[in-house]
């Protein structure tokens, strides 16, 4: 027997979400078992199954959320920006008064 | 870094609301308690499906028996679903089936009693599945990931059932004296088994599942919520609860009841209900008279292997 990850779309242009697993000697029957225990009431537009050995799981902090600040490349990095334009848009209307 | 340290922080990663999924460290207490309460709810939810199983042939119309037969396939879906889990923290199906059949693990007491009218069916599914649907809500907030996330289907699918329960007592009810007094008859047996359901008022800080996330709220909460939701509906429709002290204390914002028998549930829970040893023996007789199928799935491989 092997462990099977079913991924399913619920509606036609969602994502492929993680629903759960099955164990199945086989692709055809791991395909029968997921439609029974992850869409049994027809909540599937599409069904993956998947072996696990397949899947490659990353979990290492340090790989996916290097704790390095990057903030010049994400929006809040950015909220200095509103202040300068006020600072300039002050100055403008100071000008033209 | 030592295991006290580790296992001080695994708790403290706890109560931050963090999950823990299937393949982090977990203290060795850990993976046995929420391996436990995981197995004994997928042993529930099948041995559950056995008592409802006699009413499909004897169901009052084509509509109810479409109704209970769906049911039942949602709770061996169920089953399928939990004992997946406890696969995953390293128990292996043949043996978590061998233990329920063998009394060495545990299903919820509700499933120890026996069906004996069309007044159960409808009982059962509306106020016991009430029940679970309120602790399985909690459960959403389990701190093992895996666990939460299928009970977020597990609820989903429960929906259904409470409403088809209620659709059952109600349409009785409404009907014949006689078919009133079936579902009257019935709460009379089922109101023992619902007020033990969620198990004894263990206070909080000495509840060990709760103390490692694995539950979310206490078990006198749950009773507590249940009576408070269910309590007006049932009297509201003309059955009679049989507790004469039930009641809500203003004063208190609680609901007294008359004193539960603790001891008599844990006889319950060790196999010595009034249907424990005739459903674990069916379960045992299911299981040899389908070992051509699990032999037939496996040796599909090993022909191909071959």
């Amino acid at each position: 027997m092997e462990v099977y990850e079913v991924f399913r779309q619920e509606k036609e242009g969602e994502a492929m979400v993680h629903v759960g697993s099955v164990d199945a000697p086989d692709a055809e029957l791991a395909v029968q078992y997921a439609r029974e225990v992850y869409s049994r009431r027809s909540e599937a537009t599409r069904l993956w199954v998947v072996p696990r050995a397949a899947v490659m799981e990353l979990d290492d902090a340090d790989f996916l959320r290097p704790p390095i600040e990057r903030t010049y490349r994400m929006g809040e990095g950015y909220r200095v920006t509103i202040a300068k334009r006020r600072q300039l848009q002050a100055r403008e209307a100071g000008h033209g008064a | 870094m030592t295991d006290d340290q580790r296992i001080e922080e695994f708790k403290q990663r706890i109560r931050d609301g963090h999950r823990v999924e299937a393949g982090d460290w977990m203290p060795d207490e850990y993976r046995f308690r929420v391996s436990r309460f995981i197995e004994m709810h997928a042993n529930s939810e099948i041995m559950g499906a056995l008592p409802e199983r006699d009413w499909i042939l004897r169901a009052p119309s084509l509509h109810r028996k479409l109704a209970v037969t769906a049911k039942i396939q949602d709770e061996v879906g169920h089953a399928q679903l939990l004992y997946r889990l406890v696969e995953d923290l390293g128990k292996p199906r043949e043996q978590i089936l061998a233990d329920l059949i063998d009394g060495k693990s545990k299903f919820h007491n509700v499933f120890h009693y026996p069906t004996r009218s069309w007044g159960d069916v409808g009982i059962i599914a509306w106020l016991v599945d009430a029940a679970a649907v309120i602790s399985q809500a909690a459960l959403q907030r389990s701190s093992y990931g895996p666990y939460a996330r299928v009970m977020r289907r597990i609820c989903w699918e429960e929906a259904f059932h409470l409403k088809h329960g209620e659709d059952i007592v109600l349409t009785a009810v409404g009907g014949t004296p006689r078919q009133k007094a079936l579902i009257q008859e019935a709460l009379e047996r089922w109101w023992e088994p619902l007020m033990m359901f969620y198990g004894p008022p263990t206070p909080a800080e000495q509840d060990k599942d709760l103390a490692w996330g694995i539950k979310s709220r206490p078990n006198e909460d749950l009773r507590q919520e249940f009576l408070g939701k269910y309590v007006k509906r049932i009297r509201e429709i003309g059955l009679e609860i049989p507790d004469p002290a039930l009641r809500f204390d203003e004063a208190s914002g609680r609901w007294e009841y008359s004193p539960i028998d603790w001891e008599k549930l844990a006889q319950i829970g060790r196999g010595h209900g009034p249907a424990s040893q005739q459903r674990l023996g069916f379960r045992r007789l299911s299981y040899e008279e389908t070992g051509w199928v699990r032999q037939a799935v496996a040796g599909s491989v090993a022909e191909m292997v071959a």
